[in-house]
């Protein structure tokens, strides 16, 4: 059961980092070693899954008073707020997971891309191609 | 219509003996009609009444304070918390020792761990069972959490949240709501014996009680109410206080609606919740609830006969008989009440004798019901009218989830009351004299952690964290150096200003004609050193060169949402701004240059536990990231070699804090805001009446702020580098590029790019004395 819930997280990772291009040389972003942001990480996929936004963002929150510098945590919050479609806070939360992503390309690769999806959701289709281009090179 | 057939009738009259029989029958028909209008009057009152008593019975029928709570403490392996921590907050949330704690709400310390049950609690997100587990610690560590059951690993379980205090009707009644079935037998049967021995026959009125009342009143030996318990509660609920006939009359007819209407049991319980018992300075309790834990410090559930007999006792005259302040007079009503229950034979003669000489069993203090943090909560009510009507925040009952970590108070509230009379001995400063004001946020999140309005923090009277306005001095620096530093092709770390005598004309305004706080005037410095060393000429050059107006703006972005005048003096701090205002704008530095309003809310249930609004964390990013990184780096120079460098003595240098002080004219005022990984803290000291306090900002201020993050364990202040970040050494007095080991040279950050090209003397490549700089050891 434990193990289930430890594996949960990593697949969607690596769901997420399927998204770009797979580079197996670069270290795979691992959720956290804390198992409670695990258990939170968890629920707040399982709220997300279910439609309840929200709730997701709170479990969010409460991951992240556990680890404030889990650059992940942040970038899940900003997909949250993204699919709430307040593209400002989507876009602010992305540069914030970057802030903590020194080194990490793959996690700021997905930060431009959220911040190009919310640059368009607020009609900055030249911003938002700037952030897509961003992306391509992280 | 009647009257007017009448009228009618007279003419049509003609003979003298009919017109007898009809002048008769005419007057029956007019009592007739009268006391039909009359039953008509009084049926429509009648309606009237039942309406009133029925919507009002019906409708919110107490006006429930807000409920506030501190954060509940999370519990999870890893987590950096001290046994003596868990303690206090056992402790706070009234958990109670036990040597094997089975009941929700105790625990038990045994070496390394603690055994406990947990009390079930409704949060936003759903209500958490009670459970059973043991927490392990290592140090100041928590290594364990597991189940006493199963052993089973808990990932992560919160405490029940500390109830910090309430927000009351304007009437500042304070009440527990009790169900019937939570209420002791005993006392009912007490209320039942006392009050109203025939309540479970009668119909809301009593005819034998009035009667008796009448007697007792006529032959002078008391005056009696004869009231029932439904008349009382009527009266309690409907009517003003006025002794008057009708107001009696009201009184029983509502008392028959009301039983008609409703059950005894729904009576009782609505009278049980009620009845006024007591007062704690301006709060009013109401209800058997509240007055269990005011006098017992306990759960209604929990009293026994004597407790019962007490407050049933007291009914009479809450005040009169209070327990506290006429314990000889309260004790004989207790036996009376006794003696009436033992007469009822609700209890046996033993239990009465038995009774007589039990004490009285009153805690000597309250539980606190007033807040015990009277500055936060000020700051969530705050929070909270700009989303509420205060009327509903006095009576609907809310449950107000907020931030308040009890511990970081608690720290916070000592650090400002000891250190300012420390200060006062030391300094022959007068006693009493400082006063001060000190908010604590986490430095992510912007959640406000505890909020000190005075150095008397149970003193519910002017806020200062909040409203006291004062002058800033040198606390506004660091937002005119950010606006250079956001220049990087016009300034770096490394451009030298100008900090020669400086005298600014303006025609309409005084000559100005800024200081050094050493009366010294140092050439050129660089930009870094003059923020380190607090530099007034050349910042206000600086400052003149930017323009006052872009300073301001950038102010605002930071988190200053109101319009400041502009003048050049604004620029060394000489515009007023209350601690609160300090926090938000160094919280937007001290995150990364991400703008988080501050939060004392996390969210709001209504009264039954339903989520009604989450307060979510909102982040806006106003600077770019390189930018604040360095205006941040130079902020830890100022502790590791500036004006804040004392603060080596109370903290390790380890924790790179980062931090500025600030000092206003004649000393009058004294500010150290500052943060560490993990948390900001913004610290005012001076005087009410605005004298001079006789403090620096290192002096006082930076003082208090170091004692209140001593004892928190605080993260050390790791900055993560942005990707257009280099670093280069610097010939400090001359800004050109040098090399490692040349003298006089130092590692600073510059934005990719923006660095100086020309080389001094000692370039790339040649040696030099090796100097050991405070940057090695941050970028090491």
């Amino acid at each position: 059961m434990i193990a289930l819930r430890r594996i949960i997280p990593l697949l969607l990772v690596l769901m997420l980092v399927g998204c770009t291009v797979v580079q197996p040389t670069r270290p795979r972003p691992v959720a956290s070693s804390s198992s409670a942001v695990v258990a939170l990480l968890d629920r707040a996929h399982s709220q997300n899954a279910a439609g309840e936004l929200e709730q997701a963002g709170a479990s969010l929150e409460r991951a992240l008073r556990i680890e404030p510098h889990n650059a992940l945590l942040w970038q899940e919050l900003a997909r949250v707020r993204l699919d709430l479609g307040l593209y400002r806070q989507a876009e602010s939360l992305a540069a914030k997971s970057n802030r903590f992503a020194a080194g990490n390309r793959t996690l700021q690769g997905e930060n431009w891309r959220i911040i190009g999806q919310a640059r368009s959701g607020l009609g900055d289709y030249r911003g938002a191609q700037a952030a897509f281009d961003r992306a391509e090179q992280e | 219509m009647k009257p007017f057939s009448f009228l009618s009738f007279g003419k049509k009259s003609r003979r003298k003996k009919t017109a007898k029989n009809r002048r008769w029958l005419t007057k029956r028909k007019f009592l007739l009609v009268a006391s039909l209008v009359v039953l008509l009057l009084a049926a429509l009152y009648i309606i009237y009444l039942d309406f009133t008593v029925r919507t009002r019975f019906e409708g919110r029928r107490f006006a429930l304070p807000a409920r506030v709570y501190a954060r509940p403490l999370e519990l999870y392996a890893g987590l950096k918390l001290a046994p003596s921590e868990l303690v206090a907050e056992l402790a706070l949330l009234g958990y109670r020792e036990a040597t094997s704690p089975r009941e929700p709400g105790s625990y038990q310390w045994r070496n390394q761990q603690v055994e406990l049950v947990t009390r079930p609690f409704t949060y936003g997100d759903g209500p958490q069972e009670s459970s059973s587990l043991r927490v392990s610690f290592a140090g100041d560590r928590v290594t364990a959490l597991q189940g006493r059951a199963d052993n089973a690993a808990i990932e992560l379980l919160r405490l029940d949240p500390a109830l910090i205090g309430g927000i009351y009707p304007g009437n500042n009644e304070d009440r527990v709501l009790v169900r019937l079935d939570e209420v002791p037998q005993l006392l009912v049967d007490a209320l039942i014996a006392v009050e109203d021995v025939r309540f479970y026959s009668h119909r809301g009125i009593d005819p034998r009680g009035i009667a008796r009342a009448l007697v007792m009143t006529v032959s002078g030996k008391s005056v009696q109410g004869g009231s029932t318990l439904t008349q009382q509660l009527v009266k309690n609920f409907f009517l003003s206080s006025e002794r008057t006939v009708r107001r009696k009359l009201n009184e029983m007819v509502m008392a028959l609606l009301l039983e008609v209407h409703y059950s005894k049991e729904e009576i009782l319980e609505t009278y049980l919740n009620e009845v006024y018992l007591g007062q704690d300075g301006n709060r009013a309790i109401h209800g058997f609830g509240l007055a269990s834990s005011f006098f017992f410090d306990k759960p209604l559930m929990q009293i026994d006969l004597t407790e019962a007999a007490l407050l049933v006792g007291m009914l009479k005259g809450p005040t009169y008989y209070s327990p506290r302040r006429h314990p000889k007079r309260a004790l004989g009503r207790r036996n009376l009440v006794l003696g009436e229950m033992a007469e009822a034979r609700f209890i046996t003669d033993q239990q009465l004798l038995a009774g007589r000489i039990t004490p009285l069993g009153v805690v000597d203090r309250p539980p606190r019901g007033i807040s015990p943090y009277p500055a936060f909560l000020s700051l969530v009510h705050r929070q909270l009218r700009r989303d509420y009507r205060d009327e509903d925040l006095r009576s609907e009952g809310l449950q107000i989830f907020t931030t308040l970590d009890p511990w970081v108070q608690r720290s916070a509230e000592k650090a400002l009351s000891q250190q300012l009379k420390r200060l006062e001995q030391g300094r022959g400063i007068a006693a009493d004299s400082l006063q001060g004001a000190l908010l604590m946020t986490d430095v992510q999140n912007g959640e406000v952690q505890a909020v000190v309005g005075g150095r008397d923090p149970r003193f519910e009277g002017f806020n200062r964290a909040l409203d006291a306005q004062r002058p800033i001095g040198s606390l506004i620096k660091p937002v005119v150096f950010l606006t250079a530093l956001q220049q990087p092709q016009s300034y770096t770390l490394a451009t030298l200003l100008d900090d020669s005598p400086l005298l600014l004309q303006q025609p309409g305004t005084d000559d100005w004609q800024p200081q050094n706080y050493d009366k010294k005037f140092h050439g050129p410095v660089p930009l870094h050193t003059a923020l380190a060393h607090s530099y007034n000429v050349s910042t206000a050059r600086l400052g003149l060169q930017l323009g006052v107006p872009s300073v301001l703006d950038n102010l605002g972005r930071l988190g200053v949402d109101r319009q400041l005048p502009g003048y050049a003096a604004s620029l060394l701090g000489a515009d007023t701004f209350s601690p609160l205002e300090v926090a938000q704008f160094y919280q937007t530095l001290a995150s990364g240059g991400f703008r988080t309003p501050l939060r004392a809310i996390r969210e709001v249930l209504t009264f039954a536990g339903q989520p009604l609004q989450r307060y979510p964390l909102k982040v806006e990013q106003v600077v770019d990231a390189p930018s604040n990184y360095l205006l941040t780096v130079a902020l830890q120079e100022v502790v590791q070699q500036g004006t804040a460098r004392g603060l080596h003595r109370y903290l390790p240098a380890e924790l790179n804090l980062a931090g500025k002080t600030g000092t206003t004219d004649e000393f009058r005022d004294s500010w150290f805001a500052g943060f560490s990984g993990d948390r900001l803290g913004v610290v005012w000291v001076g005087r009410d009446d605005n004298q001079p306090a006789g403090l620096t900002g290192a002096s006082g201020a930076m003082t208090v702020w170091a004692k209140m993050m001593v004892g928190l364990d605080l993260e050390p202040l790791i900055l993560p580098i942005p990707d257009s970040i280099e670093h280069v050494w610097i010939e400090s007095k001359s800004g050109l590029r040098s090399a490692a080991g040349c003298p006089d040279a130092v590692e600073l950050p510059f934005v990719t790019g923006s660095a100086p090209t020309e080389s001094a003397s000692c370039g790339p490549g040649s040696k030099g004395n090796p100097i050991k700089s405070w940057f090695e050891r941050i970028f090491k």
